[in-house]
């Protein structure tokens, strides 16, 4: 009896430790706040895109967000002129029309030339920084990280003086996806410059599930890669795992007042599949359910 | 093991450059084990090992080709060169044309910019299987001047676009007062090699570095004013030991083994779990499109009245075709020079690893086409 007790109390933690997040928190949507969405690895041009877009298009009626950064592979496959129609303006067209601004980060399907595509606002730049209200976005190029661009984000983070600091690129320097994973060459060089210049949020796609880290050094990484491409059942979780889902597409929504970012990460059907709180403090972040 | 084989050993290991690949091979268990150890001490110390410590390494290359080319080299009569040339070209072509259509074909644009790496020879490979395989035969010359102009080719295309530094004037200065000093060592009969290479390659390094040119690059220009004898024997054989200038050589290797050494360790860890596009990419560049254009190449050549070296045959030429598909030193050193930290220099060092392969094909070849040692 003892034995059977043992092995579901295993399963039971088993279980616990493995299960997907059961998000508890709304966005609060308070006037005045920042909000934006995340989509990552959505430029397929598949219906699962367009749901996506819908979904996004939705939530805005409730959810007011000015923007929406996109992790990169922005777009697959042949990327010609109507390409950009099918796979970036119509997907998002009810968006656009609304006047929502997307600034996109290269993915490697990325044709790099598609940062002068005036649709992804980049200027014709690899990586730039761009400010919303109190929040500094650094947003990178981690095709090639080359030392121009290091030394650009050492001093971008250095001379930032806004409360929030989130930085964005497509390949993940903390992850659980079963094909690609954390990017630890990366993080070596990478995560020394958020930590010295205290970065609070970081996004990254590549790997096409859901992720939320647990905070590193003080940093919340998420993985948002399946915002049209998808692994299902991609994710292996780890002790770094604060939550995932990798059985439908996900965008992001965020909502950032003073010193608290409320994040919700939603399916392809709506359904809420993460959400909670980071507050930001000097250093040390708490994330609440 | 005695101490008369650890000897053996050791030399073998320092005259066939093993320390390279040996430390390569610390590197990709260290990377896939403890990833986060390897890749910090691999971004301490990749400055000092590819941009000061390699300069002594191709500036010894340069050295050896220079003697070997000069009169009374084993390489010299340029009339040997006119095939080879054509083959390297051939090769360039096939590889690059190979790389940049799979990369096309995959959408994966972000790979392109690794496409000269896809050139690269691995001469000291090539040279000594082949030296293994096929002893005494034209085809070792033959497949060395391939790599040769290949990788002076690959060099030059990486050169320029160096992108560590930050452009400086006054570079061109600096490099002109190497050059004279050189000079003037050279007009008052200076023969040791060090006041060239400590005093006049310091210019010279920092010249490169402030130009934005790859430094390792750097003793090249210097190499010209040192004393040269002819070598008669092919380039990577250490001469005797018999005179000043074969003892500075000796000495000179004595710099470079540990410093491949380290150039293998420090550029060869990649997570192999990276690999992707870039990776299959580079790997038939290297094992098909070169071995095909250097094949296609030399048909054309020959059709249009060149001759393949004496007692050279179509089925030596597929065993050479095969042996310089290894990309590995040299690819890794192009892959450093032309990429960024990043997913794209890590699927591309995966695929020059396993260009390693060719070797392997062409052993393969050998033993099907019943050539050298293993026709029988």
């Amino acid at each position: 009896m003892r034995r059977v007790f043992t092995a579901i109390a295993f399963l039971f933690l088993l279980g616990v430790r493995i299960a997907p997040a059961q998000p508890t928190s709304a966005l609060p949507s308070l006037s005045d706040s920042l909000k934006f969405a995340v989509v990552g690895d959505n430029g397929t041009g598949d219906s699962e895109q367009y749901d996506v877009g819908a979904r996004m298009t939705e939530a805005r009626n409730a959810f007011p967000f000015d923007f929406v950064i996109m992790l990169g592979d922005n777009m697959y496959g042949r990327q010609q002129a109507s390409d950009f129609v099918d796979k970036f303006e119509r997907p998002y067209a009810m968006l656009l029309h609304a006047g929502v601004r997307f600034f996109a980060a290269l993915g490697n399907h990325d044709n790099p030339n598609n940062r002068s595509y005036p649709g992804f606002n980049m200027n014709g730049e690899r990586y730039y920084s761009y400010v919303r209200k109190n929040v500094r976005f650094v947003v990178l190029d981690t095709n090639q990280l080359d030392p121009r661009q290091l030394a650009w984000i050492d001093s971008t983070l250095k001379q930032s003086s806004d409360e929030w600091k989130i930085c964005y690129f497509h390949h993940p320097i903390y992850s659980d996806g079963g094909r690609h994973g954390s990017d630890v060459e990366l993080r070596v060089a990478l995560e020394p410059l958020f930590v010295k210049y205290g970065v609070d949020v970081v996004y990254a796609g590549h790997d096409h599930i859901y992720e939320r880290i647990k905070p590193q050094k003080g940093i919340t990484y998420f993985v948002n890669g399946s915002s049209g491409e998808l692994r299902k059942g991609d994710v292996n979780p780890s002790s770094l795992t604060a939550a995932y889902f990798d059985q439908d597409q996900v965008f992001s929504l965020v909502e950032i007042k003073g010193d608290d970012l409320y994040f919700q990460a939603r399916s392809r059907t709506g359904r809420t599949v993460d959400a909670g709180t980071i507050h930001r403090q000097t250093r040390n972040q708490t994330v609440a359910p | 093991m005695t101490h008369r084989t650890l000897h053996r050993v050791a030399h073998v290991v320092f005259d066939r450059f093993l320390l390279l690949p040996i430390g390569a091979l610390i590197a990709v268990v260290w990377a896939n084990t403890a990833a986060e150890s390897y890749f910090v001490m691999a971004r301490r110390l990749s400055f000092s090992v590819n941009e000061i410590g390699m300069a002594f390494f191709f500036a010894l290359m340069a050295q050896e080709v220079t003697e070997a080319v000069m009169p009374g080299g084993a390489l010299h009569s340029w009339r040997r060169w006119t095939l080879p040339l054509v083959a390297a070209i051939g090769g360039i072509v096939g590889a690059v044309t190979v790389y940049i259509g799979y990369v096309q074909l995959s959408y994966e644009y972000s790979l392109i910019s690794a496409w000269p790496i896809a050139c690269a020879i691995d001469a000291a490979a090539t040279y000594y299987f082949l030296r293994t395989i096929l002893p005494r035969s034209a085809a070792v010359p033959f497949a060395l001047l391939i790599a040769i102009v290949t990788d002076v080719v690959a060099l030059v295309i990486v050169a320029p676009r160096h992108l560590v530094f930050e452009e400086r004037v006054g570079g061109a200065t600096l490099m002109l007062g190497a050059l004279g000093l050189a000079a003037l060592l050279r007009v008052t009969r200076v023969r040791a090699f060090w006041p060239y290479l400590f005093v006049c390659g310091a210019l010279s390094w920092l010249a490169f570095y402030w130009e934005g040119l790859h430094p390792a690059f750097a003793l090249i220009p210097i190499v010209p004013f040192l004393k040269h004898e002819p070598r008669p024997m092919d380039i990577f054989v250490d001469p005797p030991d018999d005179d000043a200038v074969h003892h500075a050589e000796h000495e000179w290797h004595l710099i470079v083994q540990p410093v491949l050494f380290l150039f293998g360790l420090v550029n060869a860890g990649v997570a192999l779990k990276a690999y992707d596009t870039g990776s299959w990419a580079m790997l038939l560049a290297q094992l098909v499109g070169r071995p095909a254009g250097i094949l296609l190449a030399v048909g054309a050549a020959t059709a249009a009245g060149l001759h393949l070296p004496g007692h050279m045959r179509w089925r030596e030429l597929l065993v050479v075709a095969f042996a310089t598909s290894t990309g590995f030193a040299v690819a890794l050193f192009l892959a450093t020079g032309v990429l960024a930290t990043g997913p794209v220099l890590a699927q591309a060092k995966i695929g020059v690893l396993g260009s390693a392969s060719g070797l392997v094909m062409a052993l393969i070849a050998a033993r099907l086409l019943r050539v050298g040692k293993l026709a029988h």
